[in-house]
């Protein structure tokens, strides 16, 4: 998996790439723990580079939002599509979290 | 290719290094002190021929100057017969080294009526003879010693001569010539003699040794030996015949070189088997002679040689000195390693409790030994921890397999499940994955003619993942009683779920509730992906999700109910994402298109089947790459009420 983070403002902006399984979900648990531990916790995450998303992914992203719920801040998505939109929506997770089609629309909130 | 030790190679290397240097030193001694003593052997036949020439010209001068003295007071013409005689006689006694001596007149000159007048005085047993030399058999006039200083007009020294007359002694003898004046001219007068045996010549030459058989001898103005170690040369002799007979061109050379008074230092050329010998010759100042000193040249380096072998066998003692302390070094260092190698070898093969051999030198071999004992330790240490890990390993692998075991036993294995049920039938798989998963169907009645259906899926894999979908299992069917819709038992289920959740683990869940009489069902969904709905006879489709979130986490989430009515012969198959998430081996997906596909083109459906041809499709597929997750599917196929009843 790859990750790139961009700053705006107090938002970190986090571009996720490759697949989110159950075999790479500790690649983004590691990599959301630097998010709180940087002081970050407003936090979108740019799932366009996203491929696949296991059940096991899903967990990894509810934990990520609890620990940011936790520490006041907030988690917000954009950029989905194909599969990964579908899983979001049939899972609920997009109706559990707040959705964007852009960064630039989820930096304007 | 032998194999050879560390102490082979060692020694090999040292000794060898060790005799070029032996060799090389010795080489050089032997070549410097060859010269040296060439040098000094040189020099020694040097200062001998000197001191001998030296010895024998200052006797051969004083020889001389008493023959010149005698010649020039001949001149003196009022000398009378009797006072020549007089004088003859008293210098021959007052000079031993003269043999003897003769004044000879010319013809006719001391008196007109005598042809001779030549007296001799020489020396016999002790005593001095005397005769008159001239008679018709003897005409002294006509003599070489005579004849050449005459026409010369100088002294001369005659070739020596065997005097067979006066006891078989070589002599040599040296005449002057003397004149008087008569008329105002000087005419020839006579000759002085003066003879001297050559005796003494060949003690003193016979003297000089060089060496152990070196030799010195004389040669005559025409090269004949005067003296030589080998006495029949002597007289008969010359070095020029000597030459002629040994082929030798050399020796003529040196021949001629000798008689012309030359000096010189010449190794000989090896003639008639003889060894090398050097020459050093030298011309005398009187007489013509020249004088030669030969020394073998063996003989002269023989104390080389001699050094060269004792230096030879020191080195040698040496050599095989080095060679011993060499192995014995090489040994201590190597033992200890053979001993450490062939421990190793056994160590090796499994033996850890082997006792490694008592290495105490305080060296790298200690060193090494020492990193072995610590070897050996810690792979002891290493080795006890892996069982203990592969033991535990195995443990808790045997567990899983038995939790995994327990987990499988808990769902409805047993088909069909309802044989005296005609109005349905259901039809249920579970595909494991190779880790322990999360999947879970169950169904059920809950009153006579409403029956309960499922398929769930729980987040993430192992252990955990298990034990929450044992869990959600069981509430499932605690909690589903009769009259309830299927949200409200999932609303309950999710809030028990939820309550103590803390590990953030949620389940995917489909739930239907059907009646049998009817067909009437009611469903609920939890983030569960879609179940296709299988009219009979008509196109599957997808049963619409409600986007209602998973269940577990958000304890206050009320799910909803929604309901449609199966005609006889429709199928609802609900499965997992492990169905349409299947992988090949180039990590595509089996897609819900090709599922779709698949159940379209399905002819005469029936429960067992669809769920069947689904598994094999997912198979061939698969192509057997490794499954990744739990491949869950679940037919409901209803029939309708039973009219037999």
């Amino acid at each position: 998996m790859d990750f790139t983070q961009t700053k705006n403002g107090d938002t970190l902006i986090v571009h996720v790439a490759g697949r989110l399984d159950a075999v790479t979900t500790t690649e983004f648990d590691a990599e959301s723990q630097t998010w709180i531990a940087d002081g970050n916790i407003k936090v979108i995450a740019d799932l366009s580079g996203l491929e696949y998303i296991s059940s096991a992914g899903l967990r990894s992203i509810l934990t990520a939002a609890k620990q940011l719920k936790g520490a006041q801040g907030s988690l917000a998505f954009c950029g989905l599509s194909g599969m990964v939109e579908e899983v979001f929506s049939v899972s609920g997770f997009a109706a559990m979290f707040p959705m964007f089609a852009t960064v630039d629309e989820a930096l304007a909130g | 290719m032998k194999r050879h030790g560390i102490a082979f190679k060692l020694a090999l290397l040292i000794l060898s290094c060790a005799f070029i240097i032996v060799a090389v030193i010795m080489g050089y001694n032997y070549y410097y002190s060859r010269g040296i003593i060439l040098q000094q052997a040189q020099t020694n036949a040097k200062s001998v021929a000197h001191e001998t020439t030296s010895r024998i010209d200052s006797v051969l001068s004083g020889v001389q100057k008493v023959a010149n003295n005698i010649a020039l007071s001949m001149e003196d013409a009022s000398l009378t017969k009797e006072d020549i005689l007089e004088l003859n006689k008293r210098v021959l006694a007052n000079n031993p080294e003269i043999y003897g001596m003769a004044i000879a007149f010319e013809p006719y000159f001391l008196e007109s009526d005598k042809l001779y007048f030549a007296p001799y005085h020489y020396r016999s047993g002790g005593r001095i003879g005397f005769s008159m030399l001239g008679d018709p058999a003897y005409r002294y006039f006509y003599m070489d010693w005579y004849q050449v200083p005459k026409e010369l007009e100088r002294a001369v020294w005659t070739e020596p001569y065997n005097d067979e007359g006066g006891g078989n002694i070589i002599m040599a003898t040296y005449t002057v010539p003397f004149y008087r004046t008569m008329d105002g001219k000087k005419v020839f007068a006579g000759v002085v003699t003066a003879d001297i045996s050559l005796e003494w010549l060949e003690d003193m030459i016979s003297d000089i040794k060089l060496f152990k058989t070196g030799y010195a001898f004389l040669l005559s103005r025409h090269g004949t030996f005067i003296t030589h170690p080998t006495r029949d040369y002597i007289m008969n002799e010359t070095i020029f015949s000597l030459a002629e007979e040994l082929g030798s061109s050399q020796l003529r050379e040196i021949g001629r070189k000798m008689v012309e008074g030359d000096r010189g230092f010449t190794q000989l050329d090896k003639t008639r088997g003889a060894e090398d010998r050097y020459l050093y010759y030298t011309g005398l100042e009187y007489g013509g002679w020249a004088l030669g000193v030969l020394f073998p040249k063996g003989e002269m380096l023989a104390d080389v040689h001699r050094l060269s072998w004792i230096m030879g066998l020191i080195g040698l003692c040496g050599f095989f000195v080095l060679a011993l302390v060499i192995i014995y070094i090489a040994r201590r260092i190597t033992h200890p390693l053979t001993e450490l190698s062939s421990a190793a070898l056994e160590i090796a093969s499994g033996n850890l409790d082997l006792k490694l051999p008592e290495i105490t030198s305080r060296d790298e071999v200690g060193d090494l030994a020492e990193s072995f004992r610590v070897m050996n330790t810690s792979l002891k240490t290493y080795i006890e921890n892996l069982t203990s890990t592969t033991a535990a390993k195995e443990r808790i692998e045997s567990e899983l397999r038995i939790a995994r075991e327990i987990q499988m036993g808990i769902l409805p294995k047993l088909f069909p499940a309802f044989p005296e049920r005609e109005e349905f039938e259901v039809y249920a798989s579970i595909e494991p994955a190779k880790e322990v998963g999360g999947d879970l169907y169950d169904f059920f009645f809950i009153d006579d003619t409403h029956f309960c259906f499922l398929v769930g899926d729980v987040s993430g894999k192992g252990v955990p993942a298990a034990f929450f979908m044992a869990v959600t299992k069981t509430l499932l069917k605690v909690v589903s009683e009769r009259g309830m819709d299927p949200g409200d038992i999932i609303t309950k289920v999710n809030g028990d779920l939820a309550a103590e959740n803390e590990s953030c683990m949620f389940v995917t869940l489909f739930l239907a509730i059907i009646d049998i009489e009817t067909g009437e069902t009611r469903y609920a969904n939890a983030g569960h992906n879609p179940p296709i709905f299988m009219p009979c006879g008509g196109t599957p489709k997808w049963i619409p999700p409600f986007g209602e979130p998973v269940a577990g986490i958000m304890d206050m989430m009320e799910y909803s109910t929604k309901t449609m009515t199966m005609a006889p012969g429709d199928i609802m198959f609900i499965y997992t994402d492990g169905v349409t998430e299947a992988m090949n081996q180039e990590q595509k997906l089996y897609s819900d298109e090709r599922l779709m596909e698949l159940l379209t083109n399905m002819k005469e459906p029936f429960a067992p089947k669809v769920v069947k041809a689904i598994d094999e499709s997912i198979k061939v597929f698969a192509e057997g790459a490794e499954q990744s997750d739990d491949i869950t599917m679940l037919a409901m196929q209803f029939m309708g009420k039973c009219d037999k009843k």
